[in-house]
């Protein structure tokens, strides 16, 4: 494992989702690679494709409705997206590890933490079960976790949201997997937690080389945890570059508008904080222009009529795909200045941003349905056809309400 | 867990307590004097004196509380007013009929319906979930009576394959010990006894059992399918488990959890079936007994039946609560 | 839709949807099993509304002679034990079907209802206390709670009604109670009054749409079981004590009787009660998928 070696290389992946209600374009012509020891990160608001990416990559999108409709992943020589099922299933877990979003939903519920630990070291692997509880045990002090041996029998419900993270961790990292990727493990934690957790996650993917891809919407996590980023929107990469590169000198709108959108603790008092107008776009449609364009402060007419392809920020540049010396590139027919970019919004005297060409008024402000934020919903429709089916017990034929729990409705603030 | 039972098994009490409460009420909001109220119009002065000691009606309430309280203690249930055998004899001489029935119908039931709902999840969109879903509906739609006449009508009556009524053959000689026929015909060493005692438990089984098949099938279909589609199972088969590991210990082990607790619920819905299912096949249980006494209206055995009824569901459904707690453990150490 | 204004960024949408109800019956019309379902209600109503006018012959008309016929031109679904003609019994039983069905329902959403909504409403002791009794009423199961009802009453039309509404009383009391311990604590009811939203507002905007929901779903299920009860009532006996009333339980005992030779007799009324449990099995389960308020539509 030298470092410098391309372990893995995603290649115009499409993603489609055909639902009830039409066909979701998640993801459209995704491309980027990863050098063995690399860490990269994947930023973007909901629904932007980064985790659908992701769960494309080792095929664990949800069916019938997600499907890989083009592109190849290229891991360690072997393609991902035609290998068969058994085989796949080696790779996951052993070569390629996931760790997702919220680690109380993931963690089985009635398995202790040792049976759901044990039976991934085996597996993969011959060894016996003594073993492998001892294994467990290692890996459960390396996280942290204080009294292993003790806590090795409990059920995911008795540890602490960060404590559970590092099981997690701890899981995923037992077979020393070549690939980590880490879908927004930190957002369902306390803010003080998070720091610790990706801490550990740093410290150990480090100490053991493992390359690591960090999905996150939030830019402060990224910036001390990888080396590259790619930023994404509407199921495409609109900007990449080394950390550096990206803090130093952001050149996309959409990744200008990002940083300028948090507030800053050294912000000047009164100065109003600027938001990304508009909301993301339908993805019901198949994309023929840049899709951020309803909301760009620096588009063109010609923005609205064609899609930006990925291209280096100093036209003529070499591609350099992965390293500390990988091309910053963005998807911009207009990029801002570096000024611009410090100002968030365009300098130039008399410049106006190209309003919509007629017919298209109900892009800007539109889309409410169909971004991938809706598909946990619309996809738990398809496969689970009685959907909201009371599971309440029944009597005679008519459900009874349980003792309620109490819920949290959705409030006026989430009324779209 | 201990604690998990006491508490539930504290929780049962007050409600034992306010069902008594209420059934002990009824005599005394008839309108009259309630000795004659029970007795009827026509009893001898006698027997009205008689029962007017028995129940203590020259005490204050409370004390009439109190005695009737200590009587269901003590194993007294009243006895019948047409042929004063003793309530609580009677019941339990009919209520290995009834176990047998009820037992079967959810064997039936849960036999069929477990299989039949996972096969539905996992075909899921697809034509036989379709089916599976209508025969479900039609489960709960038809009546336990009409569906109990319905095969009585084409397995008894037209085709003659199955017996129409009774438990077993009258003339065949079993001995009665337990009541369980199908015990009783092994102890006495005749299989064929046996097979005709399952003769005549099939028809009745199907028809109480069909509610609970259709519920349970339709439980256990969702269930998995909500299952399938947790975040844990994502996991599983994002750390490369195979698919028969996955479904029998990750699907099945959470899926189990709302059916179990139908399961639970279930069992009142065969124990108040068993009343339709007896009359319509003639079963000489204690639904039929219930029903008789209310046609005769014979008060003490209609009062403490459905004393001893609510007593045997509460039962079950602690048993079933403390299943599920073992199955679950957020539960347990709540 | 939000009741206070909210100030709005630029491009929100303005197309929203056409409030809870509209997507609601949208959805519901575009559900195919819930429309089968409506139909045979339809045909349930239509036949009990109408009977008088539908019926060929009266309820209690016939003659010895005619007994026992098979269904022919003159009577469609064969004549009873009676010589009455089977089809317009079953057209007036519908009568009896639908309104002992529908009073019962009332009656428990009326008392259950009320008890739910002062044990969620009020809280403290009397919902402890009101609970508890509801775990009374279910402490004995289902059909036998009416039996026992029945035989405490004595027979007939209306005891079964009620004795059916108690039985359904446990369902709506937990509904309504649900409802409104979840609502009162919500973070919404807290938004809506830190708002400026007055109490009036809060219940008709909020609260009720919000309970209404799984009420009908509830309302239209227990009709189902509710018509399948009263008649399993009647044939137990327990009915109308007129023993020439139509209804389709007592009609079903008679035929017990006569199954061997007038199996019509089993059929027609059986089937009746079938397609009106359908009926409202189907719509309810519609009616649930419908009303389910999704996340975002």
């Amino acid at each position: 494992m030298t470092a410098g070696d391309i372990l893995l290389s995603v290649e115009d992946l499409v993603v489609r989702f055909r639902t009830h209600e039409g066909t979701i374009h998640a993801v459209n012509g995704v491309s980027f690679q990863l050098e063995e020891g690399e860490r990269l990160g994947l930023v973007g608001e909901s629904g932007c494709g980064k985790s659908v990416t992701n769960l494309a990559m080792i095929r664990l999108l949800p069916q019938p409705a997600g499907r890989i409709e083009g592109g190849h992943v290229m891991f360690d020589s072997q393609d991902l997206t035609t290998l068969r099922e058994d085989e796949l299933r080696s790779i996951r877990g052993r070569d390629i590890a996931m760790i997702f979003q919220d680690p109380m939903t993931s963690l089985n519920p009635v398995l202790t933490v040792e049976e759901q630990m044990v039976e991934t070291i085996m597996a993969h692997r011959e060894i016996s079960r003594d073993k492998a509880r001892l294994r467990a045990i290692e890996l459960l002090k390396m996280v942290g976790i204080p009294q292993p041996e003790t806590r090795l029998d409990n059920f995911p419900h008795q540890f602490s949201g960060g404590m559970r993270q590092r099981v997690m961790i701890a899981m995923a990292l037992a077979l020393e997997p070549k690939l980590m990727i880490a879908d927004e493990p930190t957002t369902a934690l306390d803010v003080t937690i998070q720091a610790q957790v990706l801490e550990l996650l740093r410290g150990l993917t480090e100490q053991s080389g493992s390359a690591m891809i960090l999905i996150t919407h939030d830019l402060g996590v990224v910036a001390g945890m990888t080396n590259r980023i790619n930023v994404m929107y509407a199921g495409y990469i609109v900007e990449t570059a080394t950390t550096l590169d990206l803090f130093a000198t952001p050149s996309h709108p959409y990744t200008i508008g990002l940083l300028h959108s948090i507030p800053r603790v050294d912000a000047v008092v009164g100065e109003p904080l600027i938001p990304i107008e508009g909301r993301p776009p339908d993805m019901r449609r198949a994309p023929t222009f840049c899709p951020f364009a309803a909301r760009c402060r620096w588009r063109l007419e010609v923005c609205w009529q064609e899609n930006p392809p990925l291209r280096p920020i100093v036209d003529g540049t070499r591609v350099v795909m992965t390293g500390t010396g990988a091309t910053h590139q963005i998807a911009c027919f207009n990029p801002p200045t570096e000024e611009e970019a410090v100002a968030g919004k365009p300098l130039r005297p008399g410049f106006v941003s190209a309003p919509p060409p007629a017919g298209m008024i109900d892009e800007v402000g539109a889309g409410r349905v169909g971004s991938t934020a809706d598909l946990e919903g619309l996809v738990g429709e398809i496969q689970a056809e009685e959907g909201p089916l009371s599971l309440a017990p029944s009597a005679g034929g008519l459900p009874i309400p349980p003792e309620p729990e109490h819920h949290g409705e959705p409030g006026i603030f989430h009324d779209d | 867990m201990l604690r998990f039972i006491v508490r539930r098994l504290l929780g049962v009490i007050p409600v034992l307590f306010g069902l008594s409460i209420i059934l002990f009420a009824f005599v005394h909001l008839l309108p009259g004097d309630p000795a004659t109220a029970i007795l009827g119009q026509h009893a001898t002065p006698e027997r009205v004196a008689a029962m007017r000691e028995y129940l203590g009606l020259d005490d204050p309430l409370w004390q009439q509380y109190l005695n009737y309280l200590g009587n269901v203690l003590r194993g007294d249930l009243g006895s019948s007013i047409i042929n004063n055998q003793p309530v609580l004899r009677e019941f339990l001489i009919r209520f290995p009929a009834t176990i047998e029935l009820t037992v079967a119908a959810m064997i039936f039931a849960a036999g069929i319906g477990i299989p039949l709902g996972r096969y539905a999840a996992r075909h899921a969109q697809g034509w036989s979930d379709g089916a599976v879903t209508i025969i479900s509906l039609l489960g709960i739609s038809i009546p336990v009576f009409v569906l109990g006449l319905t095969l009585q009508y084409i397995f008894a009556v037209q085709l003659d394959l199955l017996p129409a009524s009774g438990r077993v053959d009258p003339r065949a000689g079993l001995e009665i010990r337990s009541n369980f026929v199908l015990i009783d015909s092994l102890l006495m060493g005749r299989p064929d006894l046996f097979m005709d005692g399952l003769s005549h438990l099939i028809l009745p089984a199907i028809a109480l059992g069909s509610i609970p098949l259709a519920i349970i099938t339709r439980i256990t279909r969702a269930s998995v399918l909500d299952v399938n589609n947790e975040d844990y199972v994502r996991t599983a088969r994002a750390k490369g488990l195979d698919e028969r590991r996955i479904s029998s210990r990750h699907i099945m082990r959470n899926a189990w959890l709302p059916v179990v607790t139908v399961l639970g619920l279930q069992v009142g819905g065969l124990l108040a079936g068993a009343v339709i299912t007896e009359t319509v096949f003639g079963w000489g249980g204690v639904g039929r007994y219930v029903v008789d006494g209310i046609f005769n209206r014979d008060y003490f055995v209609i009062q403490n039946t459905i004393l001893i009824f609510a007593l045997v569901f509460l039962v079950v459904n602690l048993l079933v609560d403390i299943l599920y707690a073992v199955l679950n453990p957020r539960i347990r150490y709540a | 839709m939000a009741a206070p204004a909210i100030p709005v960024a630029q491009g929100v949408d303005r197309r929203a949807s056409r409030g809870l109800w509209g997507d609601a019956a949208r959805r519901l019309l575009r559900n195919k099993p819930a429309i089968l379902g409506l139909c045979f209600i339809a045909l349930f109503v239509v036949a009990a509304v109408f009977a008088p006018i539908l019926a060929p012959y009266g309820p209690l008309e016939g003659g010895l002679a005619q007994r026992l016929d098979p269904p022919s031109p003159a009577h469609v679904m064969g004549t009873d034990s009676q010589g009455r003609d089977e089809y317009s019994r079953v057209l007036y039983g519908a009568q009896v079907s639908l309104l002992a069905g529908v009073a019962s329902v009332v009656m428990g959403v009326a008392i259950g209802g009320t008890i739910g909504a002062l044990a969620g409403g009020v809280g403290g002791k009397l919902d402890s206390v009101l609970m508890r009794f509801v775990d009374v009423l279910l402490a004995v199961p289902g059909i036998l709670l009416a039996i026992g009802i029945v035989a405490f009453l004595g027979r007939g039309l209306p005891q079964i009604m009620f004795a059916v509404a108690v039985v359904n009383v446990p369902i709506f009391a937990r509904i309504l109670r649900g409802s409104l311990l979840s609502l009162r604590e919500s973070d919404y009811i807290t938004a809506a009054r830190s708002l400026g939203a007055s109490g009036t507002r809060i219940l008709l905007r909020h609260l009720l749409p919000n309970s209404l929901s799984p009420l009908i779903v509830a309302a239209t299920l227990a009709l189902a079981t509710a018509i399948i009860d009263v008649a399993g009532l009647g044939f137990l006996g327990l009915g109308p004590p007129d023993p020439r009333t139509p209804e389709w339980g007592t009609m079903l005992t008679d035929s017990t009787k006569f199954i061997r030779q007038a199996p019509w007799l089993l059929l027609f009324p059986g089937a009746a009660i079938v397609v009106s449990a359908v009926g409202f099995n189907l719509l309810g389960d519609g009616l649930r998928e419908s009303l389910d308020p999704r996340m975002r539509r």
